[in-house]
């Protein structure tokens, strides 16, 4: 008696439950792109929430300073000062928030809209997950940035639009994922079991079967805030993103290159932001698909 | 085999009806109504019933679509606001150039991934491995547009070797070309080094070496063969990124093409030309989309034997 008791104990500490989020830091750990991605990302991150307290908006970002305008980077503009004489790097400081939010906002809208309809796809099939998935084919044959150009165009020009625009362009792969990961857990018997006791379709889908596919969106969404990141700048760039005076990175890039031939600083370090910025997340989002689906790894 | 073929073809025409639709109910909200700029502030209300009917703006959205898709079954895509020239013929001025550019870039990108994903395949977890996936990563994160600018700043402004902008000769499409295939190329990288992964570690790969066969033969003869297939389908999924990158880097080089048609009409509000060409763009997507799914179906015997039964 005595003895089995102990064993119960022994073993009850061997395979003492790990939090899902405790074997994910554990092998993250080991990765070292991956800790690099981490710690790049939160310094950009404490950067964007600390620019408003180092740096006043109307003027070190927008106000102009005729006497100080193209000056090559020095002790005093680390990053140089552009045709209206302001501060890059301050300009860049305070870009992040700008490119962070419509990055992660982007994402956020897609990543609902696009589990939803995955998710209801799979789980329901038959006509309608047929009428998703072709109009998700359609969606995806759409270049990215011709779509959110169509999107801007039709919407007007506004950081809140950007947002709405990048996250439509870049909600086909979140369909999918959530697609496929409900189909494979769809037959299972827990699944049948919840039905049995009479769960509400909806409480089986949320509790039961998205659970299941959450790793795989977690990942996709990591990368896919790097790819919104990019097109923002590049909508940016074409003059269809953040309005100006705004110190948006694509924006300072389309500026920049109207004196790229004398004066290339400027378009040098705001692309030397977004690539780190976007480097991060593929660094972070490349090591939890590592850590969270083992089958993946090479 | 014919069968998939007919089989897709006709799934071809919902999706073709679908991308016309969104596109044009999306510039339909972009247009607004613009019979009043057209007729200015003091025209009456059936001054601007008949411009309407003119235009072709009379009717629902349904209606007007419809009759979009028929005029464009017959190539009319309808005529610039600007330029009050023939949208169809705009467009198929700009198309050659954007096609240039687009090959060009994919050739660019194939000489520069598969080498690479092969030798980190075949090196895995070696030094040369480690720099090959570095370098992609880095192609991965970089914005073309950027990319672009600081090679023209080194290459066309410092160093002289290639024109900075427009489509005179063979030269000028080398740096539109690496602008818009780095990307590609570094996916590319990726996907060849864990395809090539996948079929290295198969039995009939041990079964050539132990028969003798070189591993010079092995690498290429046996294994990329295998590997060429993700690579192909992954080629034909980023012809529609590559469309798009096109789009930033004719901006950055003053590139004749579709993608500044575009950027150009919208800057004027031209939204006949915007709608047609985003219709022709895509459309074009899908066409090349599926002869890559039947070029892949005659690559994988897998495919074609499930429709030739």
């Amino acid at each position: 008696m005595a003895d089995s008791k102990e064993m119960q104990l022994r073993a009850s500490k061997l395979y003492k439950k790990r939090s899902s989020f405790e074997m994910v830091w554990r092998q993250l750990r080991r990765n070292k792109g991956a800790l690099l991605g981490l710690a790049l990302l939160i310094i950009i991150i404490i950067g964007a929430l600390i620019a408003p307290i180092v740096y006043d908006y109307d003027t070190d970002v927008i106000g102009m300073n005729v006497r100080e305008r193209m000056q090559w980077p020095s002790a005093r503009h680390i990053c140089g000062t552009d045709d209206l004489g302001r501060d890059i790097f301050a300009r860049i400081v305070y870009g992040a928030r700008y490119s962070l939010a419509v990055g992660f906002v982007a994402v956020i809208i897609a990543l609902i809209i696009g589990t939803a309809l995955g998710a209801a796809a799979g789980y329901i099939g038959g006509v309608f997950e047929n009428i998703v998935m072709r109009v998700c084919d359609i969606f995806s044959s759409i270049p990215s940035v011709l779509m959110a150009i169509a999107v801007v165009s039709a919407l007007g020009k506004s950081t809140a639009n950007l947002m709405l625009a990048v996250g439509i362009a870049s909600t086909a792969p979140f369909v999918r994922v959530a697609r496929a990961a409900v189909l494979v857990v769809r037959g299972e018997e827990y699944v049948e079991a919840a039905r049995a006791i009479g769960q509400p379709d909806w409480k089986i889908v949320i509790v039961h079967i998205l659970p299941n596919c959450l790793s795989q969106i977690i990942v996709q969404a990591t990368l896919r805030v790097g790819s919104a990141i990019i097109s923002a700048a590049q909508l940016s760039f074409l003059g269809l993103g953040v309005p100006a005076p705004a110190p948006e990175w694509g924006s300072m890039l389309s500026s920049g290159r109207l004196y790229i031939r004398d004066y290339s600083y400027m378009t040098l370090f705001p692309g030397i932001a977004i690539m780190i910025t976007v480097l991060s997340l593929n660094l972070l989002g490349d090591g939890l698909r590592d850590a969270l689906d083992p089958k993946l790894k090479r | 085999m014919h069968r998939y073929i007919i089989k897709r073809l006709l799934m071809l025409i919902p999706v073709l009806l679908g991308v016309a639709f969104i596109i044009y109910a999306i510039m339909n909200v972009a247009e607004g109504d613009p019979v009043y700029q057209v007729a200015g502030p003091d025209a009456t209300e059936e001054q601007l019933d008949a411009l309407r009917e003119e235009m072709g703006l009379n009717g629902s959205l349904l209606e007007r679509y419809f009759r979009y898709i028929f005029k464009l079954l017959r190539g009319d895509l309808g005529t610039s606001y600007v330029s009050k020239m023939d949208v169809m013929q705009l467009y198929l001025q700009r198309l050659p150039n954007t096609l240039k550019l687009a090959s060009v870039a994919m050739i660019v990108a194939v000489v520069i991934s598969v080498p690479l994903g092969i030798v980190a395949a075949v090196n895995q977890n070696s030094i040369k491995d480690t720099v090959s996936m570095i370098l992609a990563l880095l192609g991965l994160s970089m914005p073309n547009f950027w990319l672009g600018l600081l090679l023209m700043l080194l290459f066309s402004l410092k160093l002289g070797w290639f024109p900075s902008g427009g489509a005179e000769g063979l030269r000028s499409v080398v740096l539109p070309a690496v602008t818009v295939g780095v990307g590609l190329a570094a996916l590319l990288t990726r996907t060849t080094r864990s395809s090539m992964l996948d079929v290295l570690r198969q039995d009939y790969l041990r079964t050539a070496r132990a028969k003798g066969v070189s591993e010079k033969r092995v690498v290429f003869h046996h294994a990329l063969r295998n590997a060429l297939i993700p690579i192909i389908t992954i080629f034909g999924v980023q012809f529609s990124n590559v469309l798009g990158g096109s789009v930033l880097a004719e901006t950055v080089f003053a590139w004749p093409g579709v993608g500044r048609l575009v950027v150009d009409a919208i800057d004027q509000r031209d939204i006949p030309t915007v709608t047609g060409a985003l219709i022709m763009t895509t459309m074009l997507v899908t066409i090349v989309n599926l002869i890559v799914d039947i070029v892949y179906a005659y690559v994988d015997p897998r495919i074609k034997a499930q429709y030739t039964k």
